[in-house]
């Protein structure tokens, strides 16, 4: 019962939100600021019990793990923000998060988003068919022009300039792709709510 | 102590996190396990700090009975309701797993499928062919769309599309991949010796 | 003599191509609505191929064998659970059935509902219990953090499941630790996560790495793919479909592919008469401001 009253709810709300689609109105508002009221709600329990409960208090107080209380003691002072005279103490926190990330982002961004990437692109000739070689070939020419495009140290003149517009056309191709997946995705969306509202809804009430 | 502080400490954590990763030496990993494990925490508290910045504009809204105060109850009731449902009955059962089964999940997963709409929309009144450019991403991106999907397929615009994911986007999401990776790479470094001090806030 | 109006005057045709630019868009929204509403109330059964990265992500789930455990990380929200939903169900059926062990857990604050409601639907239809063949560890902050910390020690990681059980009383997680027991790591994910996980699990601890992406993040993982950080990766909700049939079960995924046809049509139809009307629009501005300069010649 509970299950199919909520579905019902559900159905109602998404309505209220699909309403923005005609305008602007005081359903689509309403449904608007509770879902971000129950979201931050929902939200904050499962921080809490994360960071707090699983992460802290248990560790320290019922398995004597107290090295963690250093940990504790910076996100506390993340607090200290609400209060503008005290806020400089946040900035331990935060620099202690954001420097802690930075340390150990660079070997591996280095390692995996650059140099394994850059292995990626250099064609292997003797490993390849013709037809995949210059498809690596054609692979090597569009990074290498758009790495030229986004070199911003010397004017684009000349044959940087004529390198750096092929790049252009690199990117023209793979934003249209990101367009075409991006039109996908978002149709994907509306499938998923339309099936709620016409295979869930009616399965519901049928149940009611 | 406001300032050289902070950056100093990052000095310190910044370079055991990337010094651990070259060297094998037990006492560097047992300090790197244990700052991953304050990391955590820290990030949590962090998160549960937003949702308190969150109540508090709202609740000033309603004290303050700004206009559209009566939204903003919606919102502070919501989140009551949520913490209240999740320390009376637990967060497996009752309210708390319901109102994000029904309400929450529903409209959340509503406001990005109206995307749809608008995309279409832009579609039709933004997409121009203006130049060989703009033909070039309407073009990928047409061929893209019915490609991947099976009336597409049936006339065979799938192994054109695959062609373009294959090499020309694969060859443009690399060259900014690496790009990206590079300048990640560039801001960790001043993070860590102190020159990019922006994080801090105003002052710093 | 008279200015040559005929000529220099916009010819019909074109005003009323131009005219198409200005039509109110709710007109388009009831049409992408009914385009998407149509196939699902009938459906039109189009032939569904597979891609070669969806059968390279089936192959990676085939080939583990009873008793291995894989990683499943839940790493979305409700926002994408449309498109992401289809591709966990089938992957955690097509594991189940395998008779693979799952370590669940989920990097966002939003996934706990949706982790536990797919994996019990899963589980259920498999008869797998809870503790001994899946466990569901939750959620934990920070994702990067949580990443390397696993390749150290699960157990460490998350100290309880979700449900508060210590992690070390439960029989799968007294058996493995860490990414060297773990045959294959699945992450279905609406962000970048997939990219972390190969960066910090695969490129760090060498972990085997398929993903389930939303359709706007798969376009960018193709670099990964390639270079085989990636053994196999799924996108949007074409690639669940592809998944569901690959396991013979067809589930959300395929039934909604009619609809996204006919949708993405509507769209590309969209697309060449907004450039009709384009053109036309800037054929007759060309054609009223040459009849001014005549006029004024």
């Amino acid at each position: 019962m509970a299950e199919e009253l909520g579905i019902l709810v559900g159905a109602l709300l998404t309505l209220a939100i699909f309403s923005l689609l005609y305008r602007d109105n005081p359903f689509y508002r309403a449904a608007e600021h509770l879902l971000v009221g129950v979201s931050a709600g929902y939200y904050v329990v499962h921080y809490f019990y994360a960071a707090v409960i699983r992460k802290f208090t248990v560790p320290v107080f019922q398995q004597g793990e107290w090295w963690l209380l250093p940990g504790g003691l910076l996100g506390l002072l993340i607090f200290f923000r609400l209060r503008p005279r005290t806020a400089w103490l946040s900035r331990y926190a935060i620099a202690f998060y954001v420097a802690a990330w930075s340390g150990y982002l660079i070997p591996s961004v280095l390692q995996e988003r650059v140099l394994t990437q850059i292995a990626g692109t250099i064609p292997d000739p003797a490993a390849a068919a013709p037809w995949a070689l210059a498809m690596s070939l054609l692979v090597l020419v569009g990074v290498a022009s758009i790495l030229v495009y986004f070199y911003f140290s010397a004017a684009h003149t000349g044959a940087l300039g004529r390198i750096s517009r092929v790049g252009i056309l690199f990117l023209m191709a793979g934003f249209g792709a990101s367009f075409g997946y991006t039109v996908m995705g978002r149709v994907s969306l509306l499938i998923g709510r339309f099936q709620y509202l016409f295979e869930d809804l009616p399965r519901a009430l049928g149940r009611l | 102590m406001k300032r050289t502080g902070p950056v100093l400490l990052g000095f310190v954590i910044g370079m055991l996190m990337l010094v651990q990763h070259f060297t094998p030496d037990r006492w560097i990993a047992e300090r790197y396990n244990n700052i991953l494990d304050w990391k955590q925490v820290v990030f949590g508290l962090t998160l549960i700090l937003g949702v308190v910045s969150l109540f508090l504009y709202h609740w000033r809204r309603i004290a303050r009975r700004e206009e559209g105060w009566r939204y903003s109850l919606l919102t502070v009731g919501g989140l009551a309701f949520m913490i209240g449902a999740a320390i009376l009955f637990t967060p497996s059962r009752g309210p708390y797993p319901w109102m994000f089964e029904h309400v929450q999940a529903p409209m959340q997963s509503t406001l990005f499928a109206l995307l749809a709409f608008y995309v279409a929309s832009a579609s039709y009144r933004a997409f121009r062919a203006r130049n060989l450019h703009a033909a070039l991403l309407l073009s990928a991106g047409v061929i893209v769309m019915l490609g991947r999907v099976p009336l597409g397929e049936a006339i065979g615009l799938n192994h054109i599309s695959t062609w373009i994911l294959d090499y020309p986007n694969l060859a443009a999401k690399r060259g900014v991949m690496i790009g990206v990776g590079l300048g990640m790479t560039a801001t960790a470094i001043k993070i860590i010796l102190g020159i990019e001090r922006t994080y801090l806030g105003r002052g710093a | 003599m008279p200015a040559p109006l005929a000529a220099g005057r916009p010819p019909r045709r074109a005003g009323r191509l131009a005219a198409l630019g200005r039509v109110d868009r709710r007109w388009i929204f009831l049409l992408v609505g009914a385009s998407v509403a149509l196939p699902l109330l009938r459906p039109l059964h189009l032939p569904i191929g597979t891609s070669r990265e969806a059968r390279a992500y089936h192959a990676e789930v085939e080939r583990l064998q009873p008793g291995d455990e894989m990683i499943f990380s839940f790493d979305y929200e409700p926002d994408t659970m449309a498109e992401l939903d289809p591709m966990s169900l089938a992957t955690l059926r097509h594991a189940f059935s395998r008779g693979v062990r799952v370590i669940a857990l989920t990097n966002y604050a939003g996934g706990p509902g949706i982790a536990l409601r797919i994996l019990g639907q899963a589980a259920s239809e498999h008869e797998r219990q809870y503790g001994r063949d899946y466990v569901f560890l939750g959620y934990n902050p920070d994702y990067s953090a949580t990443m390397l910390r696993m390749g150290e020690s699960i157990r460490s990681t998350f100290p309880t499941d979700h449900f508060g059980t210590p992690s070390a009383e439960l029989p799968l997680l007294r058996e493995v630790d860490r990414y060297a027991d773990i045959e294959l790591l699945v992450t279905v994910t609406a962000s970048a996560l997939a990219e972390y996980w190969v960066i910090w699990a695969g490129g760090r601890f060498g972990q085997r790495i398929v993903a389930g992406n939303t359709a706007i993040q798969a376009v960018l993982i193709y670099p990964y793919y390639q270079t085989g950080q990636l053994a196999g990766f799924l996108g949007g909700l074409k690639g669940a479909a592809e998944y569901e049939r690959l396991i013979g079960r067809d589930g959300a995924g395929v039934r909604g592919m009619d609809a996204q046809s006919v949708a993405h049509l509507l769209i590309v139809c969209f697309i060449v008469l907004g450039n009709i009307g384009y053109f036309a629009q800037r054929r007759s501005a060309r054609a009223a401001g040459d009849a001014a300069r005549d006029g004024e010649a």
